[in-house]
């Protein structure tokens, strides 16, 4: 099968890439780009821990063909942290605990992410529906939804 | 595994029929993929040409105007439905039916016309769509013709479109005043598709039911129409009892498949249960809709 | 959200049970943790496992050539190259070591591995199982444990009669002197459902076997010792030739503590061709071959006197023990002895069996039989009250445990908060006031286990051991064997080390997840790292502070009569606190009076005369608010309640999260996660079908923190976060019981079932 070249922007960085076509955008970030921060849990769609952003949007990684985000930006977990410094919804994941095992800490920080740049003053109601496209078998949810609030309440700044 | 395919991006929507004319069964259209890529995944799809209209913006809108209706293209994306001031403000339910469709990540990439022409029955907004009286707009390069909802769906995953045609708008009529339509959706958790569903639309004339329309979400093979239950309600002075008679027309017409979720008995007893409650609350909704 | 409240709190540590970051956290939110799944290595090539159709069949022939003739393949292999070598994690029972992952003669299981590929890719490997042509002989196939133990079933192992793998048998007291002396006699019969563990990262591994006779494992795990002990038996290699690293571990749950065919089938791959083969599951291979929760049918029947005290019970448990062993033997003793949980019985008696069947092999998962235990136990316990007009709270406290209870020739609680756990569910009720029309309460007990004694796995070493290591600015190295999958235990053990040693956790790096590197451990299961593990880094850190106060007291010229102590790197004599040595200051000067000899410490535990089961036990009482739709049976949380003695906390977020997560479990357990077959085949392996709980689902979590004093755990600690898997599903049957009168004997409850069983109460009356 004929590869095409294709050039994707993941996280301000553009990266040239050969590829089979049906190649999924996890797959393209993960194996030719080697950014492994990004999962994969599930073959239905169902997990949620491949989300990543693109334009602004939350969309999981493996229902997405690498092909479709040519000139899209598309930011991974990788591109959350600005030299060194930590993102708010990474320092309140931090404070709250609000990950065990770490494996869908990255699509679930990605989710959170985006939603919080959609959201004003979420209720706790619209806090959990935004994240109810990721599974996480660890926590039981409830950190995840204390660390978006906190966020969402301004209890951080980003340089502190 | 994907199996692998020749990826076509057509520049404008001309194109893309000009391709799958070309390549006809050997051809399949690609939007957002939140379906097609799953099956094609369990080898089930293995199309040798893939036609990815994702970038047509020319089919991306939302249009409404008095006289024909909504009109929503079909790469428009559930998101964007879902977010729409102007659908929220003229068509509630699709609001409603979007916000429990699946995921926001779904929502976001996935589009209504590839939701609708994946034809799967437990899908959301097919029964929406037909009980609001929906047609989608099919186009090939020879042309274009309109064909409401309650024709489309054939079988199992499958629609009456040819194999060089695609979905390139979704139609729903201007509502009558007095109307209401709701829908509901049976399942475990918050977003899953349903084990059943139920839409329904009530439209009165005074206080009796003037039209009625059921349409229920997997409860057969495709999305069906409880005509039997329709029946009770048109014309019905309505009240709990006649609404109690209509769930039990629609579970006794329907054909639930029996799975690991719901036995068949449970599955009748499920659009009884859906049936009552949302012909009802289309009820209470057509009483204050102008 | 939540309200937390600590009942009883001791008097605050320096750095116990507060607010400590996780020490792992960084890596994970910034996506730099690299999992099994991650990892890549030169010339790694890619492995497929072709799988048995057939729940029952004998192999007659393997035909791979086609698959070998593949561009890209590199190495087949089948049972023919392990020589059918059985394993097992009972390996002091070799008959319990019953599974040749890659069997030579038959399989037992549809999913059961039969040969494997690797190939330069994914893709070429797959192609390659489907070149490979099995002849299979299907036999008869049996696929329930009550269908199995009939005479004319089927025969899955050779040599085990009736199809009956292991039998355990329970007693104490005079059974049937309690059930005269008893008013009231009660016997249920239970069903209790599978689970599936769906970690979120699936099994996996990348085995590196080299010319020099060496072998190096990735693999997603939770005990890495385990699996270097159970590849050199299987291999028949020295241990120490073989390296396992278990890297950040994506959940385990306890079904990541035996061989899987990712570990196994790489191996032998990589020996074949010399080259890395990395496997990992699909998540449709994750369920339907990686091991579940043991299906169970209970038999229980229990005596009491009319006011309420606890006389006999006598249990008789079925378990679906699926295909092989397994941890299953564990499970079955575990059943039976947490079915008497929490309560103090004057004779009580249990037989196990567990049976084989042709359907996934059932093994350990978090609760390890427990749940199922209490799911049945709980319930029966609250019919009992109701029948007998008796207040279900108070009759429990009433046979309830205490500090000091004595369960003859199985365990003696040293310690146990469970009267302030009923006094706390009470409170909780009471502030719910009147509840809505659809809504209910339904409360349950239990204890837990912090590890077992058990020695099944044959080792010869401690348990649990530590290495303490100061380095001359004043950080500290902390060796342990203690597999963290997530639960914390590398916080956990930094924070008991920065606790004894005076220290923060900051300056402890902690070494875990390598065989190499790490001491023997037996690794995260049974709830025992906190207490054994934790014990092993005190003692550990305790040596390292003794040989370097050696020094401060040499330095200082101290009176004998007086003490120092180390507290927030400050080295001080307890009398005169602002009299000291800067920390790192003092080991750069100790370091000179051992020429140049960093300073070690060393420990070690390994439970001695400590009954049956275990050293210490957990105690909880779990409140759930359950509404009910009526009509269609659809359950949905809407808050709970957990009040919970786990001795001293010592990771106060970690335990935060083991309690929030354990319920998210164990209400799936109870309402969600069915796992049905048909004739052998599992009806829903994926994510959309197998239903578990996400954030909406899940509702507030309050916890009541009740703080006791273990003696045999590190600060007086016991486990947290297994034993609290095990009630919730009696808590939901009971509400549904409460608002109801419906006595659900099967879990998980489904909707189905609630509205059948409303139908039938309506038909009887």
């Amino acid at each position: 099968m004929e590869r095409q070249l294709i050039r994707l922007n993941v996280n301000n960085q553009d990266y040239e890439i050969y590829i089979n076509p049906k190649t999924l955008l996890v797959e393209a970030i993960r194996d030719h780009i080697g950014l492994t921060g990004t999962k994969r849990g599930c073959d239905t769609v169902s997990c949620g821990v491949c989300t990543v952003i693109v334009d602004n949007m939350a969309v999981k990684g493996c229902s997405v063909l690498a092909v479709q985000t040519e000139g899209k930006k598309i930011l991974t977990v990788e591109g959350l942290e600005v030299d060194g410094k930590l993102q708010p919804i990474q320092k309140a994941f931090l404070d709250e605990g609000a990950f065990q095992c770490g494996f869908c800490t990255s699509g679930m920080l990605m989710s959170a992410t985006a939603f919080l740049k959609e959201s004003k003053k979420p209720t706790e109601k619209q806090i959990r529906d935004g994240i109810e496209g990721n599974i996480c078998r660890c926590t039981g949810y409830n950190s995840i939804v204390r660390a978006i609030d906190a966020v969402a309440k301004g209890k951080y700044t980003e340089d502190k | 595994m994907i199996s692998d395919f020749t990826y076509l991006r057509p520049g404008s929507a001309k194109e893309a029929l000009q391709m799958l004319s070309k390549h006809q069964e050997d051809g399949k259209i690609i939007c957002g993929g939140q379906s097609l890529l799953i099956i094609m995944r369990q080898g089930l799809v293995t199309p040798e040409y893939m036609i990815d209209i994702k970038r047509l913006d020319e089919l991306s809108y939302i249009r409404f105007d008095q006289k024909k209706g909504l009109r929503i293209g079909a790469t428009t994306t559930h998101r964007a439905i879902e977010k729409s001031a102007l659908i929220k403000d003229k068509y509630p339910v699709l609001v409603e039916m979007e916000e429990k469709l699946a995921s926001i990540q779904v929502r976001n990439w996935g589009t209504i016309g590839g939701n609708l022409a994946h034809a799967d029955a437990a899908g959301d907004p097919a029964p929406v769509l037909t009980a609001m009286g929906g047609s989608v707009k099919v186009a090939s390069a020879s042309g274009e013709r309109v064909i409401p909802l309650d024709e489309f769906y054939t079988d199992l995953f499958e629609t009456a479109m040819n194999h060089d045609e695609m979905i390139v708008e979704v139609i729903v009529p201007p509502r009558p005043p007095k109307s209401g339509t709701k829908y509901q959706k049976f399942n475990l958790l918050d977003s899953d598709q349903g084990i059943v569903a139920v839409a329904a639309t009530i439209t009165l004339n005074g206080r009796t039911c003037k039209d009625a329309r059921i349409v229920l979400g997997n409860a057969a093979t495709i999305t069906m129409r409880a005509k039997e239950a329709e029946k009770v309600l048109i014309g019905a002075a309505l009240s709990d009892a006649v609404f109690e008679k209509a769930g039990e027309a629609a579970a006794a017409e329907c054909q639930p498949v029996a799975d690991i979720h719901a036995s068949e008995e449970y599955g009748r007893h499920l659009i009884k249960i859906l049936t009552k409650r949302m012909a009802k609350a289309a009820w209470e909704q057509a009483k204050i809709s102008g | 959200m939540n309200k937390y409240t600590v009942i009883n709190p001791h008097e605050p540590f320096r750095v116990l049970n507060t607010h400590v970051h996780n020490v792992d956290g960084w890596a994970k939110v910034t996506g730099r943790a690299t999992y099994t799944f991650d990892v890549k290595l030169p010339g790694m090539l890619y492995g497929k496992i072709l799988r048995s159709p057939h729940p029952h069949a004998k192999i007659k022939n393997i035909d791979f050539s086609k698959a070998m003739e593949l561009d890209g393949v590199k190495a087949v292999v089948t049972g023919k190259d392990t020589l059918g070598v059985k394993q097992g994690i009972w390996r002091r029972y070799k008959d319990l070591c019953d599974e040749a992952i890659l069997p030579v003669d038959k399989v037992r299981y549809i999913g059961e591995p039969v040969a494997a590929v690797a190939a330069v890719t994914e893709e070429i490997a797959e192609k390659a199982i489907d070149l490979i042509e099995v002849d299979y002989e299907v036999l008869p196939a049996v696929f329930e444990p009550l269908d199995a133990i009939k005479k004319d079933a089927p025969e899955i192992h050779e040599g085990f009669e009736r199809n009956i793998n292991v039998t355990r048998h329970i007693e104490w007291g005079d059974v049937d002197e309690g059930f005269e002396e008893a008013d009231y006699i009660r016997e249920d019969w239970f069903r209790c459902g599978g689970q599936a563990h769906m970690c979120m990262e699936t099994r996996c591994a990348v085995s590196s076997y080299t010319p020099d006779k060496k072998l190096t494992i990735y693999h997603s795990n939770q005990s890495p010792y385990y699996m270097q002990g159970l590849m050199a038996g299987v291999l028949g290699m020295r241990e120490g030739d073989i390296r396992v690293i278990g890297p950040y571990t994506g959940g385990g749950f306890g079904g990541k503590f035996e061989l899987d065919g990712a570990i196994f089938c790489s191996t032998i791959l990589s020996m074949k061709c010399y080259r890395p083969v990395k496997i990992v599951f699909t998540r449709e291979e994750d369920f339907i071959a990686t091991k579940r929760r043991t299906p169970m049918f209970y038999y229980s029947r229990t005596g009491v006197k009319k006011d309420g005290t606890f006389c006999a019970r006598e249990a008789k448990v079925f378990t679906n023990g699926g295909a092989y062993t397994g941890m299953g033997a564990t499970a079955l003793y575990l059943t039976g002895f947490f079915h008497s949980f929490p309560y103090v019985w004057k004779g009580y008696r249990y037989d196990g069996y567990r049976v084989y069947t042709n359907t996934l092999p059932s093994t350990s998962m978090r609760g390890f039989g427990a749940p199922q235990a209490m799911w049945c136990s709980e319930q029966q316990i609250e019919w009992i009250a109701a029948d007998l007009g008796l207040d279900p709270i108070e009759m429990r406290r009433k046979n309830a445990h205490q500090e000091g209870t004595i369960l003859p020739g199985q365990a003696t609680i040293a310690s146990c908060g469970i009267g302030q756990c009923f006094d706390e569910i009470k409170k909780w009720i009471k502030s719910k006031g009147k509840l809505r029309a659809n809504r209910s309460i339904g409360i349950s007990a239990c204890g837990f286990m912090s590890g077992g004694i058990f020695n099944w796995f044959d080792t010869p070493y401690s348990f649990s051991s530590a290495v303490v290591t100061i380095n001359q600015d004043g950080t500290v190295e902390l060796h342990v064997g203690a597999q963290d999958i997530g639960q914390g235990s590398n916080t956990t053990m930094a924070i008991i080390c920065a606790e004894t040693l005076g220290v923060k956790v900051e300056d402890i790096k902690v070494h875990s997840g390598d065989t190499d590197h790490c001491p023997p451990d037996l690794g995260a299961w049974g709830s025992r790292q906190t207490l054994m593990t934790g014990n092993a880094t005190k003692m550990a850190a305790e040596d390292a502070k003794k040989q370097l106060l050696e020094f401060a007291y040499a330095q200082s010229g101290l009176n004998i009569v007086y003490d120092l102590d180390i507290k927030d790197r400050w080295v001080h004599a307890v009398a005169r606190p602002e009299r000291g040595y800067d920390f790192g200051e003092l080991v750069k000067k100790a370091l000179r009076g051992k020429d140049g000899q960093k300073i070690v410490g060393r420990g070690y535990y390994t439970p001695h005369r400590k009954g049956m089961i275990s050293p210490a036990y957990s105690y909880m009482l779990q409140g759930v608010e359950v509404e009910v739709d009526e009509e269609t049976g659809k359950i949905t949380l809407v808050d709970s309640m957990t009040a919970h003695d786990c001795g001293q906390p010592i990771n106060h977020l970690g335990l935060i999260g083991q309690l929030e997560g354990a319920f998210s479990m164990a209400a799936g357990y109870g309402y969600l996660e069915y796992m049905p077959y048909e004739d052998g085949k599992l009806m829903n392996p994926n994510l959309v079908d197998y239903k578990m709980i996400r954030a909406p689902e899940m509702p507030p979590a309050n916890i009541a923190e009740i703080d006791t004093y273990e003696p045999e755990g590190p600060y007086g600690a016991k486990e947290a976060g297994e034993g609290l898997t095990n009630p919730t599903a009696a808590a939901i049957g009971n509400a549904l019981f409460h608002r109801f009168g419906v006595q659900m004997k099967e879990c998980p409850i489904r909707p189905e079932m609630v509205v059948n069983a409303l139908k039938e109460k309506a038909q009887k009356k």
